[in-house]
């Protein structure tokens, strides 16, 4: 029992291990920011807002002066920071400052009214300054889908161009019963493949108050086109494909197959072609 | 001695005028940044900026700020890439700081230090060339910055599969007015 408790006891300790090591190394690295914020009359001002950006990794920290204008900004990385500090009625003031890995950086920052604009001068609404970390992740997951539609529609025209041409094989005097066979397989390849990169489209989040402009609208308003096109064109192949299997002529609506095809292969082309070409 | 005292604040109504703080505040702006791809070449245009300076102890500093999402490139699905790409939803601004010195109002090229915040990151623009036209008390400022988008370490967006070109100027054209 003794030596299983034993060996716990060293398997934990063994896992705090580096933990126990890190703790001290980091509070070695880190820096400290501190000073003292003063007004035009060179009196304290508290309340001042103290942000500090890392120029390297674009991470902000903030702080605010207390009663006697003093701020403290610990644990902050070494590298180039950009300190902008603001008093509301009293003034702003923009500094860099590079901190080094165990220093403590102090910087004392005079006020003076009115010396440099602060974007709180230029009348812009408090939402329009402030960013939204959901709403980029929503544009993130957008254009990731939206690439994968891209390149998957790329892919996508391989199969279909090879279908249209093997056409030949599967209808008119030529017709051969393998032709036909590699025809609807290479078809069945094409409407898979197409569905998949019309999901990533449909299923990419939409952002609201983008009105649509541009080519984009014809590359959409092609979509139902060729949309429709690749939900009637298999149909229409099938019931073709049966009745020549059947030693029958194609007949009745399956005769529309291949001029229902040509439409959506032309509508899939024109689509790809309207956010390729400037118009 | 009223003659005395009269003359005296005349000869030095213009010094105290030069001494007191100026502010300019930007009128109309329009902003064209220009993006190069293999199969074509877009602008993208905001006349939304926003900008004002002031000037203290012979120095002007001047803060110009831009909603990214203002650019329109007659694209609204180019729009929005290009707002992704710039993470235009977690940093909305494109901020520009520059100072001057108070005479450089008289030049008619002026050559300026940009620090320009866009994207999360800062890039610094050493001395780019600024044409400046007076008219009244207008001041029209257009020129051109060589911004890259590995400045701001942004990825050039793609079209089918293909990136575009890292460089993105940036055609300025201001209409500043003196407070």
């Amino acid at each position: 029992m003794l030596p299983r408790i034993a060996k716990f006891v060293s398997g934990v300790a063994l896992l705090l291990l580096p933990l126990l090591i890190s703790a001290p190394v980091q509070a070695q690295t880190a820096s400290t920011l501190s000073g003292t914020v003063t007004g035009p009359s060179g009196t304290a001002v508290s309340d001042a807002k103290v942000s500090v950006k890392n120029l390297a990794t674009g991470q902000s920290t903030e702080a605010k002066t207390d009663s006697a204008g003093l701020y403290n900004l610990p644990n902050l990385l070494p590298g180039e920071y950009e300190v902008s500090i603001s008093a509301e009625g009293v003034g702003s003031k923009t500094a860099r400052v590079m901190l080094t890995a165990g220093v403590a950086q102090k910087l004392d920052v005079a006020l003076a009214a009115g010396t440099e604009p602060s974007l709180g001068d230029l009348g812009f609404t408090p939402d329009q300054l402030k960013g939204n970390a959901q709403d980029q992740a929503r544009l993130d997951k957008r254009s990731h889908m939206l690439k994968i539609h891209q390149r998957l529609g790329l892919i996508t025209l391989a199969p279909l161009v090879a279908t249209l041409i093997t056409s030949n094989q599967a209808a008119g005097g030529k017709s051969t019963a393998s032709g036909r066979q590699l025809h609807a397989a290479l078809g069945g390849v094409t409407t898979g493949l197409y569905l998949t990169t019309a999901s990533f489209a449909v299923f990419a989040p939409k952002i609201s108050g983008t009105p649509t402009r541009g080519p984009i609208r014809v590359h959409k308003a092609l979509a139902w086109v060729h949309g429709a096109g690749m939900i009637l064109t298999p149909i229409l192949g099938t019931l073709a494909y049966n009745q020549r299997n059947r030693g029958e002529k194609v007949h009745g609506i399956a005769s529309a197959h291949g001029a229902v095809a040509a439409t959506t292969g032309i509508a899939y082309g024109l689509a790809v072609l309207s956010v390729s070409i400037k118009f | 001695m009223k003659r005395k005292s009269l003359a005296a604040f005349l000869l030095l109504m213009p010094l105290g005028l030069g001494a007191a703080d100026v502010q300019w505040v930007l009128q109309q702006s329009m902003l064209t940044y220009h993006v190069s791809h293999p199969l074509h070449q877009f602008d993208g245009v905001s006349h939304a900026a926003r900008g004002k300076g002031v000037c203290h102890a012979g120095q002007c500093d001047f803060l110009v700020a831009v909603p990214v999402k203002s650019f329109d490139s007659g694209d609204s699905n180019r729009d929005l890439h290009m707002i992704q790409v710039a993470r235009g939803a977690q940093f909305p601004m494109v901020t520009v700081r520059f100072r001057l010195p108070e005479d450089a109002a008289s030049q008619s090229t002026i050559h300026v230090d940009l620090d320009i915040e866009f994207a999360g990151q800062t890039a610094h623009f050493k001395q780019v060339p600024f044409q400046k036209v007076t008219q009244g008390s207008d001041a029209k400022i257009s020129g051109t910055i060589p911004a890259k988008m590995t400045d701001f370490k942004i990825d050039p967006p793609s079209l089918l599969a293909i990136p575009t070109k890292d460089e993105m100027p940036v055609r300025v054209e201001m209409t500043w007015r003196t407070m």
